[in-house]
């Protein structure tokens, strides 16, 4: 994925300008609240409007029809959000099949056993008969993890994946990341310096509407002094804010 | 339990349905051709316990999708509008005495039109609202509503005093008919919007999760979204010019069956149309129970039952 002179506004006002970066493995998007950082997520994933060029595969995004687009890129937002609190676990899951089922008939029995596959990987196979609303944060992360397993897309977009976990749950994500990018493309977003400086991968650091692209080197202290305004200490190789 | 006795009672209700009523039937005529009580049970009560039937579903239907498209319980044509504008397009019509437009009953063509015309400004007055500011859509359905029963005063205010009655008893919802012609309309409107609905089961159920979800997994949000609504105001707005309007099946129907099934939208069709159907047979075979000289509209009894319950959604905050 190649992307130049990215420019992309919400709602009238400008989030976005002139963005370039090239996506050659696993890449970690920082900044502060309200940076962007979702706003370039949405434009990677097609979801929102943009000027400039995202390419996939020499492809502009924008003319990639919507379900092709679907098969390449996966998007994970930071928290289960339903309307539909009814839906079960395996009904939920299987909607990552959606761009590559046949219309108006049911999934098929591959698409169902690739389910199961994944909830089994993910250890979540007792849950399939669950409704969304009676999981926890940390079941229904994984929920949406599978969901996105399922689609088979070759690029994962992570939107503060642990931004609503526990140490425990966190923990378990990190390991279950680990085994998904031997095989994936993964975008991490987050605020999680120490989560981010354990994958140490380049770092798109988004400030005043552009971004700062670092292909090493970003998780020393005063590499994100200069970027966040704040001291940050290191000990022992882990890296965290300095509090007063 | 509840939903045992819940179905058990209803079916009951549906089954007797035909045998109540103001006129007196003599049972032992009812095998006999030709005669008084088997004209009254062929010609006015079995067709008017099917209409009931389909009315209810198709109702409770209309109910649940937008319901769906919009993730709100409190969004459905009736608090919306939308059977409003296909109110005052069918007084319209009345009002001007208009026959039949292009080989249609002008009443439901104006019918189809206000409908329409109404999910069109709802859609077009949605998009200057935020995403969070969702619940004034409702009130915009809220000042539609008031809008179009000012414009119906002003039609009655122009009016006759037969014309008036004719609008003011159309206005109360009824489902008195003679013969079985709307009945098959109705029928074919209700298994068309069953196909429909069916056959884009899944586009709806991650339509419910959000809109989000449904554009990542490749949907064209927008023009699904439209294509529903449009579905549901030729739905609605052929039904309310036959029948008139009859508030709150939309709204309590669905909420009734997932609170009862705890299912989600793509299973729910099939129940929701059934429970509608059996619902509004129900409070019409009441109707009909309750009436002796001249019969209470339906559109009062559903309405009457209806807001305390529309008033405890509101305060329960119930999505």
């Amino acid at each position: 994925m190649k992307v130049t002179k990215l420019y992309a506004a919400y709602a009238d006002q400008s989030i976005l300008e002139d963005i370039n970066f090239e996506l050659k493995s696993h890449l970690s998007i920082l900044g502060a609240n309200g940076s962007g950082k979702s706003t370039l997520a949405k434009a990677l994933c097609g979801l929102l409007e943009y000027e400039g060029s995202i390419r996939l595969n020499g492809q502009e995004l924008r003319e990639i029809p919507a379900i092709e687009r679907a098969k390449s890129i996966a998007y994970i937002p930071a928290k289960m959000q339903s309307y539909e609190l009814f839906t079960t676990v395996e009904d939920f899951v299987l909607l990552g099949r959606y761009p590559y089922k046949q219309s108006f008939k049911d999934y098929s029995q591959d698409d169902k056993e690739l389910v199961q596959t994944i909830l089994n990987e993910l250890n979540i196979a007792h849950l399939k008969q669950q409704a969304l609303h009676q999981l926890s944060s940390g079941e229904q992360q994984l929920t949406l993890i599978a969901q996105a397993l399922a689609q088979e897309s070759k690029i994962l977009i992570f939107d503060e994946p642990t931004a609503n976990l526990d140490p425990k749950n966190t923990a378990l994500f990190v390991k279950e990341l680990q085994k998904l990018r031997q095989n994936h493309t993964t975008i991490l977003i987050t605020h999680d310096i120490q989560l981010a400086s354990f994958f140490n991968d380049a770092v798109l650091f988004i400030q005043d509407k552009q971004a700062h692209y670092y292909k090493h080197d970003f998780f020393k202290t005063q590499t994100l002094k200069e970027a966040y305004g704040i001291d940050f200490t290191s000990s022992n190789g882990l890296i965290g804010v300095a509090y007063d | 339990m509840i939903k045992n006795v819940l179905w058990l009672s209803l079916i009951t209700v549906a089954l007797l349905s035909p045998f109540v009523g103001t006129a007196h039937l003599e049972y032992r005529d009812l095998l006999e051709t030709g005669s008084l009580s088997q004209r009254i049970f062929l010609e006015l009560r079995l067709p008017r316990v099917l209409l009931a039937f389909f009315v209810g579903g198709i109702l409770a239907l209309c109910g649940l999708l937008f319901q769906t498209l919009f993730r709100n319980a409190l969004m459905t044509p009736f608090t919306l509008g939308v059977s409003g504008g296909a109110v005052l397009g069918a007084g319209v019509a009345i009002k001007l005495g208009l026959g039949l437009l292009l080989g249609i009953s002008a009443v439901s063509l104006f019918g189809f039109l206000g409908a329409l015309l109404t999910v069109i400004l709802l859609i077009t007055l949605s998009r200057y609202l935020k995403r969070a500011e969702q619940e004034s859509l409702l009130l915009l359905g809220i000042a539609l509503s008031f809008f179009y029963t000012s414009a119906l005063m002003v039609i009655f205010y122009l009016s006759s005093f037969t014309e008036t009655t004719t609008i003011m008893r159309f206005t109360m919802g009824s489902l008195s008919i003679v013969g079985f012609e709307s009945v098959i309309l109705l029928s074919v409107i209700a298994v068309s919007l069953l196909i429909v609905l069916y056959t884009k089961r899944f586009e709806l159920q991650i339509l419910a999760i959000s809109d989000e979800q449904a554009a990542l997994k490749g949907i064209n949000t927008q023009r699904l979204t439209y294509f529903f609504l449009i579905t549901a105001s030729l739905a609605i707005g052929i039904l309310v010019s036959l029948t008139g309007p009859i508030g709150f099946i939309g709204l309590i129907i669905p909420h009734m069956l997932r609170k009862l099934y705890q299912r989600a939208v793509d299973k729910l069709i099939f129940p929701v149309f059934i429970l509608g159907g059996f619902f509004l047979l129900a409070c019409d075979t009441l109707a009909r129970y309750l009436s002796h000289s001249s019969e209470i509209p339906i559109g009062v009894i559903t309405a009457l039952i209806g807001g305390p319950f529309f008033i405890y959604l509101i305060i329960s905050k119930q999505r």
